[in-house]
């Protein structure tokens, strides 16, 4: 055996690391790419897209964890998305007054956005580690508001857990807005303890000021990360209980699956990923504002999953792509139009109106999605000859 | 000896139906019982109570001297008792495989970071789940149609797959809820056979509520007859086709058809 153990040792202990590690390898590559490669290749505009669809991407997926996978349906993701990119607002812009002495960029090569001029620094800066703990702070306490909601609710049956989450989504903006004048002055955020920090984050105005962190690189790192996540939980046992969830709670109780469980997980972690997307965007505009995140937003994701496949992966980073790319599309063609409109007939913003009329008729054509439960690649499994 | 499962004085009502009244039952290891009745007898409602779908109203249910009453239906099956749904409960946009793995990943305790990292123990578990899953599909002669959705079986083959993924759990005992229902007579005398093999290779105690008296007949060592919710009568196959009590219950719900003695 201990023969057997030292000839196959290392070989396959690399094997392993390789097996577990190559998607994070991929994901920093895919980050590098789209950063020094595509970034400058493709101009601010066009890039400023692409970010836009990469968190959109990371909200769709994580969303598909709890309305896709486990089958429940959450209708207030863009309030963890608020609370993910305040919570991590609060610590880079706080922190960078401690830290730096003012709210000013301190970041590496990774974090500085091509279009603000050439860059002058180190590859990674303190700023940068600032910048990914306040990521991972902003994607925690939204995982930890996701427990405290989805554990009472995501124990009852039915539609409780859209209606709790219709109304979380709507106090997280409310207490967001509601909170005190930030401060800008080094000497009042030195003179200033954590604690009380956190309450200023500029109330109805938002909360703004924040430094520029958010790439290409780190954007397209963080959506590789969430597909990975994603994609292995849903071939594993940890996601076909989600799956067991969906298709029939009481069959998988009785198969032995903890049914609450596994709820509040999909539930935490689709929270944390927003989290996440929602520190990304903070530190993408420089600002936040809770009254952008509302219903409006929440609706948008909702619509991307139903639309991509209530349940795939794969189905519902398309959708994201598409549904944020659409939006652009009709501007210019709204636009074009309209200058050869009287003003009275001006078209209005199309979006909403042609996102409502998909959502309906998706539910009546197609309820299950264009994918449904299937990933892009699984055709090719359907259409392989079976045994005789 | 005490027996495996031991059921005393079961008790359920639906407003003002009582749907079982003291219901007693002994398993011993290894036994294969049935439950029959008409319908609307009680029996779903007992394989509700045993395995927590519903909470009883009076009564103990013990596995192997463990109380199972008051638990919820996940750990009821993970103590050991697993069920197959009268109304078949497939996962149906899943695949057959995946059917029987979310039953054989009961006792495996997967992490969140070792799915995400799909560390080494990670893929070993997974690689027992998928060794148990094939040697089941295969006991089950669903190896061929592993890949297709559970939906897409027809429907014995529905019928074999929810009683693979219940043995799955590797439960103590199984409870299977008329696995005859719909299959044609060359079917239903292959599933008498699986039950007996099923019995014989996995070492499960059986209890089946079926209504086709061919197969209980001819498999089960004892009978247990409910009627409006109350037991009225319990024995080996023939003295319950003799129990006029039993005659009279199956004529008032069946006039002249077939009674319990018709098969076989
Ligand atoms: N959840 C419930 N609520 C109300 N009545 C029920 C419920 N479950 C079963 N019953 C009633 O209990 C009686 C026994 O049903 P059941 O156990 O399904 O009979 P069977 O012996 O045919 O399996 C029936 O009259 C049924 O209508
Ligand atoms: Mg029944």
């Amino acid at each position: 055996m201990s023969a057997a153990a030292h000839r196959d040792g290392p070989p396959a202990v690399w094997a392993h690391a390789w097996r577990s590690g190559a998607p994070l390898l991929v994901a920093v590559g895919v980050g590098l790419l789209m950063h020094f490669a595509v970034q400058p290749a493709v101009g601010a505009f066009k890039a400023r897209v692409l970010v836009d669809i990469g968190i959109n991407v990371i909200l769709a997926v994580s969303l598909t964890l709890v309305n896709g996978f486990t089958g429940q349906f959450s209708i207030g993701h863009a309030g963890f998305m608020a609370l993910g990119g305040y919570a991590a607002g609060a610590l880079s812009y706080y922190g960078s007054y401690q830290l730096f002495g003012a709210a000013a960029f301190n970041g590496g090569v990774l974090s500085w956005t091509a279009s603000q001029g050439p860059f002058h620094g180190p590859w990674v800066g303190g700023g940068d580690l600032l910048f990914v703990a306040a990521c991972l702070v902003g994607g925690l306490v939204a995982a930890g508001a996701g427990y405290l909601v989805g554990l009472p609710s995501l124990r009852l049956r039915g539609d409780y857990l859209a209606i709790v989450t219709l109304g979380f989504g709507e106090i997280v903006r409310v207490v967001l807005q509601s909170t005190q004048t930030q401060l800008s002055q080094a000497a009042e955020v030195a003179a200033t303890p954590w604690p009380l920090l956190t309450l200023k984050l500029g109330g109805a105005l938002g909360f703004i000021g924040l430094p520029f962190y958010t790439t290409l690189f780190w954007v397209y790192l963080a959506v590789a990360l969430t597909l990975t996540v994603a994609i292995r939980l849903k071939r594993s046992s940890y996601g076909r209980a989600f799956l067991a969830i969906r298709e029939d709670e009481v069959a998988a109780e009785a198969l032995g699956v903890h049914t609450t469980r596994y709820k509040v997980r999909a539930f935490v972690l689709a929270a944390f990923l927003a989290g996440v997307a929602g520190a990304l965007y903070a530190h993408l505009v420089g600002s936040i504002n809770a009254g952008e995140l509302g219903f409006q937003k929440s609706f948008e994701v909702v619509i991307m999953v139903v639309l991509g496949g209530m349940g795939s992966v794969s189905g519902s980073t398309l959708a994201a792509i598409v549904l944020t790319l659409l939006p652009e599309l009709l501007r210019t063609v709204t636009g074009s139009v309209n200058t050869y409109l009287p003003p009275a007939y001006e078209l209005p913003d199309l979006r909403m109106i042609i996102y409502s009329l998909a959502l309906i008729l998706m539910m009546i054509l197609r309820p299950q999605g264009f994918f449904g439960l299937r990933e892009i690649w699984d055709w090719r499994v359907r259409r392989r000859p079976r045994p005789a | 000896m005490t027996p495996l499962l031991e059921v005393t004085r079961l008790s359920i009502a639906f407003g003002g139906l009582r749907a079982v009244q003291d219901f007693n039952l002994a398993l011993a290891a290894g036994d294969l019982q049935g439950l029959i009745g008409p319908n609307g007898a009680g029996k779903t409602t007992v394989f509700n109570l045993l395995t927590g779908v519903y909470r009883p109203d009076a009564g103990e249910i013990r596995l192997a001297g463990r109380r199972l009453d008051g638990l919820r239906p996940f750990q009821i099956a993970r103590a050991g008792l697993a069920r197959t749904f009268q109304a078949s409960r497939l996962l149906a946009d899943l695949s057959v495989a995946d059917n029987v793995r979310v039953g054989a990943q009961l006792r495996t305790r997967p992490s969140l970071l070792g799915t995400v990292l799909r560390t080494r123990r990670h893929r070993a578990t997974e690689g027992d789940i998928e060794a148990r899953t094939r040697r089941l599909l295969e006991t089950f002669g669903l190896a061929e149609r592993c890949d297709e959705l559970a939906r897409h079986l027809p429907y014995g083959d529905q019928r074999r797959l929810e009683m693979a993924r219940a043995l799955a759990t590797q439960p103590r005992v199984l409870l299977l809820d008329e696995p005859a229902a719909g299959m044609n007579p060359q079917e239903k005398l292959a599933l008498r056979e699986l039950i007996r093999r099923v019995r014989r290779e996995f070492g499960v105690t059986i209890l089946l509520i079926e209504h086709d008296m061919s197969v209980v007949m001819s498999i089960c060592e004892t009978v247990t007859v409910l009627d409006y919710g109350v037991t009225i009568a319990r024995g080996t196959p023939p003295e319950v086709q003799g129990d006029p009590g039993v005659i009279e219950a199956y004529l008032g719900v069946a006039a002249q058809t077939r009674g319990p003695g018709g098969g076989a």
